[in-house]
């Protein structure tokens, strides 16, 4: 392995990098190492189009950019010298020549590099005197994304990322020199799954998401790590807290999960969070059959009563749970405590299967269903074939994934049901024929342990508070069990 | 198809020339631009089909060259050059005199269809500035009268 010292850092480098490409390797790029960089992305390939990267090596003459320089062993590398400030200024004052400087209105505001490096950089004034070039503010390119040709630095990101990442091709540069322009061609529009990754990558305020935009400025943002539920990929998001509500995913770069990238259906996923349909309080069902909200203790207290009936009469075998793909290893482990507790055997896995691709969507449409998986919750087969076929007395069903029309479709085959507990994080059918419903928390609102499709077992904190009173699944469990278990130590006792 | 069964034909043998495909890109839009006097959209939607390239990729190279255009122009196309060298001996008030001439501005087609006038960049005839193209052919040391006199000689 070469190595080579990068301002009197000794680093050992993997052959055919690039010095850039060596520096994120090892972790120090902008952390450690500060080589700005405008058109360099880990997730794409090599453009040299920006000239912000240049840093000194000696030995060779005139500055080189660090983003396509391969490294030697051996090789010296300055990035902080004055040469390399003054070749830095410079390529500032370029890029601001045309800019339109119009941060007040500007959404990237807070999180661009540009400002960031004219900051850093640049100069307090303007030496041009010419008009700055004026073009279209906002030109949609398609469902997702708008642009504002003034502010794009033509860094040819995100025309890279829809040819190298996606294949889809929509964007290009039309026109030449102070004229150019990001474009699609007359009549195709930006438009795929990923599409708006371009405006995470774009390193100043030309693309923004129609979903963001305008929303909130991001100096207002707290951004804290989450993990997208959408699919068994599990990828990494940065969650923008603000009034203390999820306001925005973005994509958080793991190389070992998602790369730098995620889903547009992902991304939008955080509207889920704070969403109408939220289940917001407990209900349970009275003697006159309708359902009433309910306070979490009479909700726990009706369902302990209702399942030690289940089980006295009936015994543990007449009784069932089926957990959904989007619990977390500690939801699902609270379920088996309970489960073992009252001796149920019968317990499956809601996993609804939809499309996948070769990117990063996951046919499997739930963040842990290998972690549910592994916590031994199978095929629900057997339990949706007693369900319908009224082999059974009683369930226990977290989250209402149950309800998708490759499981069981509807609730009808739910009616006959003596007992059905019901804990969910959002409305659904289930309401029609639960005896008890208990609100549980997003992984946004609780944190909790996932494993992906490949393995990869992930932990986040909660990130936000429901804006009602709601408990993590683990707890509501775990607080069932325990109410349940002078019964059970009795039952042990006879056993 | 726009393209012609003969361009297309030019276009393939423009492919068999190179290493890479890709490379011939350039040379076809000149084979479209010649048989149809332009390159339509259209054309380059189906050229982007023949060289397996998004059309945003041949939008990009067509409008890289001012020499290409997507619509037809006039039947003449009379670029005055405004680099530095021609600017110095007049070329701007040139190119100005002839857009008030001709009753258009720089870009545009007169309305009979005869002239679409543009400006251009360095023709490499420097030491004759200023100096404007009609068609393929360079005219050289002009001043307006001259310029006009050979506009109006156009049929
Ligand atoms: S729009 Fe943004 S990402 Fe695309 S070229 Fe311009 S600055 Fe770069
Ligand atoms: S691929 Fe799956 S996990 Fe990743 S963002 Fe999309 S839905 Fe979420
Ligand atoms: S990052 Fe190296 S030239 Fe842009």
């Amino acid at each position: 392995m070469p190595t080579i010292t990068v301002d009197g850092r000794q680093v050992r480098v993997e052959e055919g990098r690039t010095i850039l490409q060596a520096l994120d390797d090892a972790g120090l790029l902008m952390d450690g190492v500060d080589v700005p960089h405008y058109c360099w992305h880990p997730g794409l390939a090599v453009d040299g189009s920006c000239r912000l990267c240049q840093v000194e090596v000696e030995g060779l003459g005139g500055l080189q950019i660090a983003c396509n320089t391969p490294v030697a062993d051996g090789m010296v590398v300055h990035t902080t010298s004055d040469r390399v400030r003054d070749a830095r200024a410079g390529v500032m004052e370029l890029l601001l020549v045309n800019h339109p400087l119009d941060c007040p209105i500007c959404d990237q505001a807070g999180e661009c590099k540009l400002q960031d490096y004219a900051f850093e950089y640049g100069a307090a004034g303007a030496r041009t005197r010419e008009p700055r070039r004026a073009l279209q503010k906002r030109v949609p390119l398609g469902p997702t994304i708008v642009l504002d040709q003034e502010r794009c630095i033509l860094c040819r990101r995100c025309v890279r990322f829809c040819r190298e990442v996606t294949g889809t091709g929509e964007l290009g540069i039309a026109n030449r020199g102070d004229r150019s322009v990001i474009e699609t061609f007359p009549g195709v529009e930006l438009d795929n799954p990923y599409s708006m990754n371009v405006a995470d990558i774009c390193p100043v305020g030309a693309l923004t998401t129609r979903d963001f935009r305008f929303k909130v400025r991001v100096w207002f943002l707290e951004e804290r790590p989450g993990i997208c539920t959408g699919c068994a990929r599990g990828c990494n998001v940065w969650l923008g807290v603000a009034h203390g509500e999820v306001q925005r995913y973005t994509a958080r770069r793991n190389d070992r999960v998602n790369g730098s990238w995620i889903c547009d259906a992902g991304r939008l996923s955080y509207r889920e969070i704070a969403a109408p349909d939220r289940l917001r309080t407990p209900l349970v069902r009275g003697e006159d059959g309708v359902l009433r909200s309910a306070e979490l203790d009479v909700a726990l207290d009706a369902a302990t009563r209702r399942l030690r009936e289940l089980i006295d009469a009936k015994g543990p075998g007449m009784l069932a749970a089926l957990a959904s793909a989007h619990l977390t290893n500690e939801d699902l482990a609270a379920l088996r405590r309970l489960l073992d507790r009252l001796g149920v055997d019968a317990a499956g896995l809601t996993l609804v299967m939809g499309e996948g691709d070769d990117l990063l969507v996951h046919p499997e449409k739930g963040a842990n269903a290998a972690g549910a998986r592994a916590a031994g919750f199978g095929d629900p087969a057997p339990i949706l074939e007693r369900l319908r076929g009224g082999g059974l007395e009683g369930l226990i069903v977290l989250g209402h994934d149950l309800l998708h029309p490759t499981l069981l479709g509807s609730p009808d085959a739910l009616d006959d049901l003596a007992t059905l507990i019901v804990l969910d994080t959002h409305r659904s059918e289930l309401e029609r024929v639960a005896d008890v419903v208990i609100p549980g928390r997003h992984l946004a609102e609780k944190g909790g342990t996932l494993v992906n499709a490949e393995g990869v077992v992930q932990e986040v904190a909660a990130a936000v508070e429901p804006p009602f009173p709601a408990t993590a699944q683990a707890e509501v469990l775990d607080r069932l069990a325990e109410a349940l278990a002078p019964r059970l130590a009795q039952a042990g006792g006879d056993g | 198809m726009v393209i012609p069964e003969a361009a297309r034909d030019a276009i393939d043998a423009a492919i068999g020339r190179y290493p890479e495909p890709r490379a011939a890109l350039l040379p076809a839009l000149h084979i479209v631009q010649r048989e149809l006097g332009c390159v339509p959209l259209e054309a380059a939607r189906e050229l982007a089909a023949i060289f397996a390239v998004a059309p945003v990729e041949v939008l990009e190279l067509l409008s890289f060259y001012n020499l290409f255009r997507v619509e037809p122009g006039g039947r003449h196309r009379v670029n005055v050059c405004t680099n530095l060298p021609c600017s110095l001996r007049g070329a701007r008030a040139l190119l100005r005199g002839l857009e008030a001439h001709l009753g258009v501005a720089a870009g545009e087609t007169t309305r009979d269809g005869r002239i679409t006038l543009g400006h251009e960049e360095c023709l490499g005839a420097c030491a004759w500035a200023p100096m404007l193209r009609i068609d393929g052919d360079y005219h050289e040391n002009l001043d307006l009268e001259d310029a006009k006199r050979l506009l109006d000689g156009l049929e």
